[in-house]
């Protein structure tokens, strides 16, 4: 177990400090706190929109709000496997916060029914599935030509019996996955032996073949849960901004908690500077991955001269949009950018955690620009109602609630994986990699 | 112009490249400032020694580098907004997000250009006659093992006498007189 003499020791309790239930309260006064306002919104919203949206822009914020916690859930999941795959003392510091957020996946699937009942059995949010009767729509004036075109084209893919079959399957695949990963790591921890190699093979093997089938479950989701809002429009690059967009909030979130944690035992020796300088140094590579992503995609459908594509971006620009996208770039780019290029920052945990939170908050400002403006009633036509503030207070209440959750599971076995060979790396005092 | 005549330079020739450093050294103490060294490899402190303290090739990469940007992005705002507008489902013509890519290329590109061809042009290349080259022993040496030193007849401190005995005085291989 590594050389002795530069150990620290494991420390006495590797249990969570007794600190995260006063946070699972606060999280979870928070939580029905801004549930309440979202209800008040929904009610104000009703009452002052003339067209009555008031109830549906709350579910809308619902659907913003879970599709970020489905990315703290599964996108922990596929950084846990990540790290399974590569190995590495950071991976070992946030094994443990990345089981606890991959366990939530049972409120993932709870929070997920409303989304379908109301999004497409009752067809609130998806106009496809309000108007799968396309034809009588049509004559009726409620959509245009484009819109029952792609409708009628789209309908063996894009109807409320697939939508509810598909992403069942999908969420219960990457459930298992969920299921697996953190039963194998408290087994390996109750191991006797280390049996070093057989944990590893086992990990790997599960690993190696679950990020190429969540990225291809993460495509469906996307397109079905998101991109089908506007179905006359479709990109190949879509399911990519989830796949970078959902570590962008996950590693932050695993650096706050870890940060949160490090006032006490265990985590206040084993969190070096040398692992959260490395974890700084991956938030920035995810920054940069990210604009590549959605500038890559902007550049290509902007200058592709398609008037079938270009539209999807125009509606996210005119109309009060442009104000919201370029603020987008700001929070998602400009500022942890800016900030993450300091090697001092990534050294601080103070400057670390603020930069930490302007990620996630960017991660749901990205979600609300990309849902809002495919509806065609908000399209290049943003207004301040009481309304559009659902999506801030619907999405905080979901993620409080999954918060809730989260620290619960977090609690509920030791923060230091102590089967290992990695331990003894992080055990080391500072200085000798210094 | 004619041609220049009589004297270019007095040239003393080292044998180490420490000798030569104390000797331009000497020279620039003693006032001389019209002269140069030449050695067969670079010499940092012999650019020290006769004032040689920066040159002109990062502000010519600069200014390289800002035109590139202003003639792409101006290029494209041409194009898209008076040479050649297409209206692509109402898409405003000076997308300006869009022209961001190429304009940063070029700047890269004239920058390098400009750091490249600035730093040959600011080395006075090419030059196909010097008349350094009129020394035997600078041919033989200045490219494997000598060093030069060379005090330029322009300098208004410059006599032959006087500049000889000062060189003479800095042990030297040898001092000669160059003609153009």
């Amino acid at each position: 177990m590594g050389n002795e003499s530069f150990s620290k020791g494991l420390p006495s309790t590797l249990n969570a400090p007794a600190f995260v239930d006063s946070w699972r309260w606060k999280a979870l006064i928070a939580g029905i706190v801004f549930a309440a306002i979202a209800v008040v919104l929904a009610f104000l919203g009703q009452a002052q929109d003339p067209r009555h949206l008031g109830w549906i822009h709350f579910w809308r914020g619902w659907l913003d709000g879970y599709v970020a916690c489905f990315g703290f859930c599964f996108g922990g999941m596929a950084l846990l496997m990540v790290q399974h795959l590569s190995g590495g003392k950071w991976g070992l510091i946030v094994r443990r916060p990345l089981e606890a957020m991959c366990a939530t996946w049972p409120l993932i699937v709870l929070m997920f029914l409303p989304v379908a009942w109301i999004g497409a059995t009752r067809g609130k949010l998806y106009i496809w599935a309000q108007y799968s009767n396309w034809t009588d729509a049509l004559r009726k004036g409620l959509i245009d030509n484009d819109q029952a075109h792609a409708i009628r084209w789209k309908q063996p893919m894009l109807n409320a019996h697939n939508y509810w079959w598909v992403s069942l399957v999908c969420l219960g695949i990457l459930s298992l996955y969920c299921v697996l990963l953190n039963k194998w790591s408290l087994q390996r921890d109750a191991d006797p032996e280390p049996n070093v190699a057989y944990w590893r093979t086992k990990f790997e093997n599960l690993s190696g073949f679950g990020v190429v089938l969540f990225a291809a479950l993460l495509f469906v989701l996307a397109i079905y849960w998101v991109m089908s809002i506007d179905p006359t429009w479709y990109s190949t690059i879509y399911g990519f901004q989830y796949l970078v967009g959902e570590p962008f909030m996950v590693l932050p979130l695993a650096i706050l908690t870890l940060i949160g944690l490090s006032k006490a035992e265990p985590i206040r020796s084993t969190f070096r500077v040398i692992e959260q300088h490395d974890l700084g140094k991956l938030c920035f590579a995810l920054v940069m991955l990210n604009i590549y992503f959605a500038f890559g995609a902007f550049i290509i459908i902007w200058s592709g001269n398609s008037p079938e594509e270009i539209p999807w971006y125009l509606d996210r620009i005119r109309g009060g949009w442009g104000v919201i996208a370029t603020l987008d770039v700001i929070f998602h780019w400009l500022i942890p950018f800016t900030l993450l290029l300091s090697r001092d920052l990534k050294r601080i945990k103070g400057k670390l955690s603020v930069t930490c939170c302007v990620m996630i908050f960017a991660g749901f400002w990205d979600l609300f620009w990309l849902i809002e403006p495919s509806y065609r009633d908000a399209a290049r036509d943003l207004r301040l109602t009481w309304g559009i503030f659902e999506y801030a207070a619907v999405p905080a209440a979901l993620f409080c609630f999954w918060l809730v959750y989260y620290l619960w599971q977090l609690k509920r076995r030791p923060l230091i994986p102590t089967n290992d060979p990695h331990l003894a790396e992080i055990l080391e005092h500072d200085y000798v990699h210094a | 112009m004619p041609l220049p005549e009589g004297l270019y330079c007095l040239m003393a020739e080292f044998d180490r490249p420490g000798d030569l450093v104390r000797a331009a050294q000497a020279a620039r103490k003693a006032g001389y400032r019209r002269m140069d060294c030449y050695s067969p490899y670079p010499l940092e402190e012999a650019a020290e020694a006769i004032g040689f303290h920066r040159d002109e090739v990062s502000l010519v990469t600069l200014i390289g580098g800002l035109l590139g940007l202003v003639a792409m992005f101006g290029l494209e705002t041409w194009i898209a907004v008076w040479a050649f507008p297409v209206n692509i489902a109402g898409r405003p013509y000076f997308s300006w997000p869009a022209f961001v890519i190429p304009a940063y290329e070029w700047t890269i590109l004239w920058a390098g250009m400009s750091a490249c061809f600035g730093m040959i042009a600011l080395c006075g290349l090419p030059k196909p006659y010097h008349p350094v080259f009129n020394a035997p022993n600078f041919r033989n040496g200045a490219t494997s093992d000598k060093f030069f030193l060379c005090l330029e007849s322009t300098d208004p401190k410059f006599d032959v006498a006087e500049s000889r005995s000062f060189l003479e005085a800095q042990s030297p291989l040898s001092v000669v007189e160059v003609e153009y």
